[in-house]
């Protein structure tokens, strides 16, 4: 991924002087964000995994007694659950990665000036889309903490579960104000590479290798 | 009038050149709080509720498992497999690029970069031989779209997810339910198929006519070591395709074992990928599913909006009305998704389109799994027709052409597509041959 890991301008010369514990505290939210949906996605797909593993063991009369005493009923909820969570955060991540691409056929058609305007409003719609969800899931959410409504197979709390709208929402409100505000003041966008290939040799020398 | 109003929204909305899934939820809750007494809550509900399905899951297991396989080392094995074999014939190392194309493709299941693997290794090694640096981008960026229609495919799915909850009846009132995952997939092999051999066929004519060289025969030895390479990549349509038909797994299943699967070859068997690069391919997977799953969930909100107002059903009853046959039905859908395929990626297309196109084809009397393949074919037309096909801007990265040139290097190439394209418009058996021998319809 040729943007993960980038940090972006926060800004040109004012915030270099007030602060530097608040760059820290960008960089440990952008870590958190990353480790958080890579070990979601890897935890949801060994879940999988072991599940199938298991029913197709418990087929066999010799693993039988050992398989009957482990349940995985709960594999797929968990699995939903997960994805929902990484599809959440995940959002947020793809707005720095520049990932969610949208219609860009007129926006490249303008003036300069006018593309920029253009842009602007574009993440502000994002914004403030982001912020709307986010606000309506945490009321929601708060009005699922006074009931105690359970998830069918793991008997989760259904606020826990749904506790991933609100906060990957606002988060992802962040990422484009965050995102605006570079482009603001450094003009350039994330971007994201749809065509990077790792270990592609570019050489001529390997061309040569293999012509006759 | 409402109608009209949606439509407008969502289209001023997309020029501005916002994320589409933006674009899709600002519609809803702009029309629902100015238009309607729909308390917004009811929306929030669909928002919690709109991906919570095993069946979407495919998604990020299938782009998990491509990209760990999305690898230059696996696309020099398939090339060597491909040159192995047919690469004396007619058209030599380009011939043997189309099939590369379609054997990655079909693992990977990107376009883009499969135009990008197989090009950078192919498209020098062509120019170095004599071919025109013309005729390489041609086969490569038209090749590279192959990954869509062969499975596993995500456009599938997404098609199955977008058009699972629709009310369809059929022409004689029957309620029909849409294409499962495997039915889809399994429709997709024989199109895959004849599509790889068409584009073939350009490369083979065009190059016996202008006598570009071919490669020395290469021994039996050759072909099987290749082939013992390629395998292992190989394998992975084979588990996806055979444990699904044969009912051991789910579709969601089969992708969660093809994830494991591409981990164990590319890391222990092929040894492309050391362990410590692991977190850097779950991290762009998961950086890919989540913005597919959120255009989902913003694409559910908007197919509610479209059945709480009743959309495809209004749109349904005018076209019955018009008496217009499902021949011309299926010619303005192709116009609309081509269209549509020259501004958008296949995913918001399909996930926009294909709940209100699903209940009017169906009315018309054409099969769910016809619809499909149709609409996956148009997906992968629209990668690389220009102004705006994405795979036309990978391949002018690697070729260094322009976009005006390959846009005419493509053209020979396109033609057979689109012909391929009116094929599987008007023979839906081509599609629904093989799923029904296998009893699967």
């Amino acid at each position: 991924m040729a943007a993960a890991g980038v940090d972006y301008p926060s800004g040109s010369a004012q915030s270099s002087r007030n602060n530097t514990g608040g760059k820290l505290m960008l960089r440990i939210l952008d870590r958190l964000e990353e480790v958080l949906i890579a070990t979601l996605i890897a935890l949801a797909t060994v879940i999988i995994f072991v599940a199938v593993v298991h029913r197709y063991l418990s087929g066999i009369p010799f693993f039988f007694p050992l398989m009957s005493q482990i349940h995985l009923s709960w594999a797929q909820e968990l699995c939903v659950y997960m994805f929902v969570w990484m599809a959440k955060f995940g959002a947020a991540y793809g707005v720095r990665t520049g990932i969610h691409v949208g219609v860009d056929v007129l926006v490249n058609q303008l003036g300069p000036k006018s593309r920029r305007a253009m842009i602007l409003f574009a993440m502000m719609c994002g914004a403030l889309f982001t912020a709307i969800i986010g606000t309506m899931g945490a009321s929601f959410v708060i009005s699922l903490m006074d009931t105690d409504q359970v998830s069918p197979d793991m008997e989760l709390p259904r606020w826990m579960v749904f506790a991933c709208v609100p906060l990957g929402s606002y988060l992802m409100c962040f990422r484009f104000l965050q995102v605006a505000w570079a482009f603001w003041w450094t003009g350039e966008l994330p971007h994201h590479d749809p065509g990077h290939v790792e270990g592609v040799i570019e050489s001529p020398a390997v061309a040569k290798e293999m012509a006759p | 009038m409402t109608t009209a109003f949606i439509f407008g929204l969502l289209i001023a909305l997309m020029l501005t050149g916002m994320p589409i899934s933006i674009a899709l939820g600002l519609t809803v809750l702009s029309y629902l709080y100015l238009m309607t007494q729909v308390p917004i809550e009811a929306v929030a509900l669909k928002l919690f509720t709109g991906i919570e399905s095993f069946e979407i899951m495919a998604i990020p297991f299938f782009i998990l498992a491509g990209n760990f396989l999305t690898h230059g080392g696996v696309a020099r094995r398939m090339i060597n497999f491909a040159t192995s074999l047919i690469g004396h014939w007619y058209g030599g190392l380009g011939l043997a690029g189309v099939m590369a194309c379609a054997l990655f493709a079909a693992v990977s299941g990107s376009s883009p970069a499969t135009v990008v693997a197989i090009g950078s290794l192919v498209l020098p090694a062509m120019v170095n031989q004599g071919f025109p640096r013309r005729f390489g981008a041609g086969v490569i960026t038209t090749s590279g779209a192959l990954g869509i229609l062969i499975p596993p495919s995500i456009v599938m799915v997404i098609y199955a997810v977008a058009t699972g909850g629709s009310i369809a009846v059929d022409p004689a009132g029957r309620r029909v339910l849409s294409a499962s995952v495997g039915q889809l997939f399994m429709a997709g092999v024989i199109p895959g198929l004849i599509l790889a051999s068409m584009l073939g066929s350009v490369t083979f004519y065009r190059a016996w006519k202008n006598d570009y060289p071919r490669m020395k025969k290469g021994t039996w030895m050759d072909t099987v070591r290749a082939f013992r390479e390629s395998v292992w990549g190989l394998l992975l349509i084979v588990i996806v395709l055979g444990g699904i038909y044969t009912g051991m797994f789910t579709p969601t299943e089969a992708a969660a074992m093809s994830a494991v699967y591409a981990f164990v070859i590319a890391v222990f068997v092929y040894k492309d990928m050391k362990l410590t690069e692991v977190p850097k391919v779950l991290l762009a997977s998961a950086n890919m599913s989540a913005m597919i799953l959120y255009i989902i969930t913003n694409a559910v909100l908007f197919s509610f909006l479209m059945t709480y107002e009743q959309i495809p059903q209004i749109m349904t009853n005018w076209i019955v009305e018009r008496g217009v046959g499902w021949i011309e039905f299926l010619l303005f859908v192709n116009l609309l998704l081509l269209l549509a395929g020259n501004v958008m990626e296949p995913s918001s297309i399909v996930l926009i389109t294909a709940p209100i196109l699903f209940p009017i084809a169906i009315k018309l009397g054409i099969h769910p799994v016809h619809l499909g393949i149709l609409m996956t074919v148009n997906m992968e037309v629209g990668l690389c027709h220009p102004p705006v096909g994405l795979n036309l801007y990978v391949a002018s990265g690697i070729t260094k052409l322009g976009i005006t040139e390959l846009t005419v290097a493509v053209w020979p190439w396109l033609l057979a597509m689109l012909t391929f394209l009116v094929m599987v418009t008007y023979i839906p058996e081509m599609s629904l041959w093989l799923p029904r021998v296998l009893g699967m319809l």
